[in-house]
């Protein structure tokens, strides 16, 4: 019965980064219930400023943990990520403008339409490994990054489309820096929350087994190539939900949303903050927004330089294995699967 | 000749000249991707460090002396730059290619910032030497002199990197290097060495490309990427470790930028990016790739 | 070793939310609600956010934008009417993911009263719905797009620079009536600005009786090689090519224009943005007999704009741009409307503008608001080499512009 996934990847060849992640322990799950107390009362006691900057970090990590379910997780190393975010914010952004603003259908279109853009590029990209698919991602991403550039009337060009209204909840409209924050944060802690049990559930765990060796993962009768076409669909519609919460936040959708530079930063949060762990990509995300928001300024805009050193440093000190994070081992600490 | 015609041809011709700019660009990037499955995510800054160093030397009043110069100062740059990227790179080597991958990525992101710290925001424009910068009489067009001389330039180089690889001995390491890795090694021959060698050659052409295509690009930032997924587009095409795929790739590009703009203006991006993918999909060893150089 | 870099991942992890919790301290620091309302007070000074670009590749803009400003107060005692005024510098950056937190950051985290600046358009109709939300004034001191006081027009939304269809339509006039009328050929970076520009260079072109041959919108930012669109012109007949471009592709389309031996056969002539600012120099003779048309060149003859060129020269080295002048006014309507005004609201400072009547101590010659953008002189002008220097000189005056609808 579970039997298969569990001999699998406990194999000695490939030490320590085949392992699931153990269960959450208890300090972990303090900890995690101080970090949402915290986040959910933050606009009582913060300027608007910074809790404007807040949200900006909380849609930038929602794009970054979909994104290392497809890196951390499968083992697929995307660059061009943003596509789905950015197809999602002008999805949520047209249907804003010209159907309705009421929570949650921005939020469920731009899902859907990250997730549709996935799948219409997925069937391509699944098929090539590694650096292939990154050089492939890239150029899907420039694709649809002069689709976006192009098609004026839809998307208002290089411009970008303007005039996006406030997101309304039952009929009121969020324009309060505080209120907006709660309502990003709530979509936030959903989405966040489908992507993390996923990556905790069977599926994720055959995943995990798909990064760490395919050919053995379909040797024991596993689909594989529709396993990881489900995983980038799902990453696609987690990317498309954070990119509404951009469209409802900034309310204004670029061709750059959709571009390289979105789309390096976002694996530079997850590399940084350590793919395959969900939080680790969070912290990634506020590392990078807050570079480049609040410490960019003060570097005369070069926190770029100063992004790059950290990312360089973090290849360097990442342990054996590309997307796995080693947590310290614990004696008995409740790891599953039977080890040699 | 019908106007249109000679208009479509001087595009041809200007696809040559783009082409073979491409292709010392690309060659060093085919090289190191072929031999070691290093994917040098920094070419395109390398290219932008030569452009800056020939903007700020014969950048104004262009003379020989200054030219000559940047090519030479960013040959030796080039060198000590590829040199160095291999140096990085080797903790990674039992890591996975993406590692490294990455780290170049990291790299790249410096380098360009640094470009921009040390030779600030403005575009810079460079002139092409005396003698070079009128314009010939071609076609019924006028057609810069410079463009013709690179066309010259490229087509030796392409043949003298074509005889180094095809006729030397360490033409052969490379070569060899690139169809079966761990046998070079289990003759005893260092890698590294030989992975050294390649990034630093390779680098050094990055550069001097960057130099070379000063008149016609100028430098400013953002160019690294625009150069860094043109160079990837030739070399997938082309196909990795091949020299001959990468001047045949380089020169196909330097078409769809050219006539393929000419004629379909809206379409040439489109073009490029759906031939990428294609050939990703479809052939992923590209037009001259061996087939084992495709890494699993 | 092999636990070593756990430890090391771990303490590094640490370390980032440390550095980014001491990041967000300062904003702590402003501690405040951000559910309730908030009120500025002040008695008799006004705190104005100048967002400009100061890196990336309009910082070149941005800079004479600030420089502007500053000369402006420098010379009337730092105040707008009775009201000292405080600038809080903000950075625009490149693109509207950069530019709006900077004006949100204005708006919210320093408090201002009025924001100026914005050189990128696609910010300024980004940040509408804020500024109409915070019933701040907002000043655009450069971006063009024709949206910002027209469709998108809002009474908290005014304009001290130009829109891209009022320079080209003068072009297109005067064109038609230059004896070009068989042929032009128009081209222009394919995005909005570009799109106004040849579309209001057609639609005077035509009304004149011009017939526009052929048209191309090369790619923003990614074409460097102009050289197909070169012989597009060359083969579509074209007697006289218009052309808009600014910044890094000014100096490659001329400098190529040239190149490729277009230059003495068919004459250029564009936008101002082709041969203003700091691209002139760059583009060195290849720009020599290009006719632009602007609403100023640092050549005008009149008393204000002879004292602004000196004093501006004496300043900061360097002769002033259209951008200098423009936040110049900036300053000049501001403190014309904070003369008569009561309070620093947005509604006061409103309709202080609308009655602020002509300007006539600008650089630029005398102008006056209409539809809360400049109906101004436009001059045509031509590149000569004077003194050693390249400067674009007047040829003539082509009369008062308004927006074009």
């Amino acid at each position: 019965m579970t039997a298969r996934v569990v001999d699998g990847p406990a194999a000695p060849d490939s030490a320590g980064a085949a392992e699931p992640p153990p269960r959450p322990t208890r300090v972990a799950r303090s900890a995690a219930v101080a970090v949402l107390v915290l986040l959910a009362a933050a606009p009582l006691f913060l300027a608007p400023f910074a809790t404007t900057t807040l949200t900006r970090v909380l849609v930038f990590a929602l794009f970054a943990v979909s994104l290392d379910l497809l890196v951390g997780v499968t083992g697929l190393p995307s660059l061009g990520h943003a596509a789905y975010f950015g197809t999602g914010a002008y999805a949520a952004g047209w249907v804003s403008i010209n159907v309705t603003s009421e929570v949650p259908v921005p939020l469920l279109v731009g899902a859907a339409f990250g997730a549709l853009a996935a799948a219409l590029t997925g069937w391509v990209t699944v098929r090539t490994h590694g650096v292939f698919f990154l050089m492939l991602t890239l150029a899907i991403g420039e694709l649809v990054q002069q689709v976006a550039d192009s098609w004026e009337t839809l998307t208002g060009g290089a411009n970008g489309m303007t005039g996006i209204p406030a997101t309304r909840l039952a009929g009121q409209p969020l324009v309060t820096a505080g209120y907006l924050y709660w309502y990003v944060l709530a979509a936030f802690l959903v989405g966040f929350a489908v992507l993390w049990l996923v990556s905790r559930s069977p599926f994720g765990e055959a995943l995990r087994g798909i990064r760490d060796n395919e050919p053995r993962m379909r040797a024991l009768g596993y689909p594989t190539s529709l396993y990881k076409y489900a995983a980038l669909v799902l990453a696609g519609a987690g990317a498309g939900l954070a990119g509404a919460l951009l469209a409802a936040q900034v309310r204004l959708v670029t061709p750059a949303d959709l571009g390289f530079a979105t789309a390096a930063f976002g694996l530079l949060a997850v590399i940084i903050g350590g793919a395959g762990s969900m939080w680790g990509a969070c912290l990634g995300a506020a590392l990078v927004i807050v570079i480049r928001d609040a410490l960019g300024p003060s570097l005369d805009g070069h926190g770029t330089l100063l992004l790059g050193v950290v990312f360089v440093l973090v290849v360097y000190l990442l342990p054996r294995g590309a997307a796995g994070t080693r947590w310290p081992r614990r004696r008995g600490s409740g790891r599953r699967g039977s080890g040699p | 000749m019908p106007v249109w015609l000679e208009a479509n041809l001087v595009s041809v011709l200007n696809g040559f000249a783009i082409g073979f700019l491409l292709f010392i660009l690309a060659v060093g990037l085919s090289l190191v991707f072929g031999m070691m499955d290093v994917l040098n995510l920094a070419h395109g800054a390398l290219f932008l460090g030569g452009a800056y160093l020939g903007a700020s030397l014969a950048g104004g009043g262009a003379s020989w002396a200054g030219f000559l110069g940047a090519l030479a100062i960013a040959a030796v740059a080039g060198l000590a730059a590829g040199g160095v990227l291999s140096l990085l790179t080797e903790p990674l080597r039992n890591r996975s290619h993406l590692d490294q991958a990455l780290l170049t990525l990291g790299v790249a992101l410096v380098v360009s910032e640094l470009l921009i710290v040390v030779f600030g925001d403005d575009p810079l424009a460079v002139g092409a030497p005396p003698g070079l910068d009128g314009s010939v009489e071609l076609l019924g067009a006028a057609y810069p002199t410079y463009r013709l001389a690179l066309i010259g330039v490229g087509a030796l180089l392409a043949l003298a990197v074509y005889l180094v690889v095809d006729r030397t001995r360490i033409g052969a390491l490379v070569r060899a290097t690139v169809a079966d890795r761990e046998m070079v090694a289990a003759l005893g021959v260092d890698n590294r060495l030989v992975k050294a060698a390649v990034f630093a050659v390779g680098s050094m052409l990055a550069t001097t490309a960057g130099v070379l295509g000063g008149p016609i690009y100028g430098a400013r930032s953002g160019l690294d990427s625009t150069v860094l997924i043109l160079a990837l587009v030739v070399v997938v095409i082309g196909g990795l470790g091949s020299v001959r795929g990468a001047l045949v790739g380089a020169l196909i590009i330097g078409q769809i930028e050219s006539l393929g703009r000419a004629l379909l203006p809206d379409f040439a991006s489109f073009i490029l990016f759906g031939a990428l993918a294609l050939v990703l999909v479809l052939r992923p060893r590209g037009l001259f790739g061996a087939p084992a150089a495709v890494p699993r | 070793m092999a636990d070593l870099p756990t430890f090391t991942r771990r303490r590094l992890l640490v370390l980032a939310g440390a550095a980014g919790a001491a990041a967000l301290l300062p904003g702590l620091a402003a501690c405040g609600s951000s559910v309730g309302g908030g009120g500025s007070g002040g008695a008799k000074a006004v705190k104005v956010g100048l967002v400009v670009p100061r890196s990336g590749v309009y910082a070149v803009v941005g800079t004479d934008l600030q420089r502007g400003w500053e000369l402006w107060l420098a010379g009337h005692g730092g105040k707008f009417g009775d009201y000292a005024v405080t600038t809080v510098v903000a950075d625009e950056g490149e693109t509207p993911q950069t530019g709006v937190p900077a004006v949100q950051k204005v708006l919210q985290s320093d408090g201002v009263d009025v924001v100026v600046g914005l050189v990128n358009s696609a910010t300024a109709l980004g940040v509408r719905d804020a500024i109409a939300e915070s019933k701040k004034i907002l000043i655009v001191a450069n971006a063009g797009a024709g949206d910002i006081t027209g469709k998108a027009r809002s009474p908290y939304i005014w304009r001290s620079s130009f829109t891209n269809a009022q320079i080209s339509s003068a072009m297109g006039t005067h064109l038609a009536q230059s004896g070009f009328k068989d042929g032009v050929y128009a081209i222009a970076p394919d995005y909005t600005a570009g799109t106004e520009v040849i579309a209001g260079f057609t639609k005077a072109f035509e009304a004149g009786g011009g017939k526009v041959v052929g048209q191309a919108k090369p790619a923003l930012g990614k074409t460097s090689d102009y050289q197909p669109f070169l012989s597009g012109i060359q083969s579509s007949g074209a007697k006289a090519t218009f052309s808009f471009f600014s910044g890094a592709e000014a100096i490659t389309f001329v400098r190529q224009y040239a190149q490729f031996g277009l230059a003495k056969s068919i004459p250029l002539y564009g936008s101002g943005f082709l041969t203003e600012g700091n691209v002139l120099p760059q583009q060195a003779d290849a720009a020599l007999g290009v006719q632009t048309t602007l609403h100023y060149t640092d050549q005008l003859d009149n008393p204000a704009n002879k004292e602004f060129v000196a004093t501006y020269s004496a300043k900061y080295g360097e002769s002033p741009s259209c951008f200098s002048v423009q936040a110049w006014d900036a300053a000049n309507v501001l403190n014309r409307a904070l003369r008569s005004a009561t309070a620093v609201d947005g509604d006061t400072i409103s309709a202080a503008l609308g009655g602020v009547g002509t300007i006539e101590d600008s650089p630029r010659g005398p102008w006056t608001f209409e539809g809360q953008t400049p109906r101004q002189t436009i001059y045509l002008r031509r590149v000569v080499r004077t003194g050693g220097k390249l400067v674009n000189s007047v040829v003539q005056d082509l009369g008062q512009q308004s927006q074009p609808a």
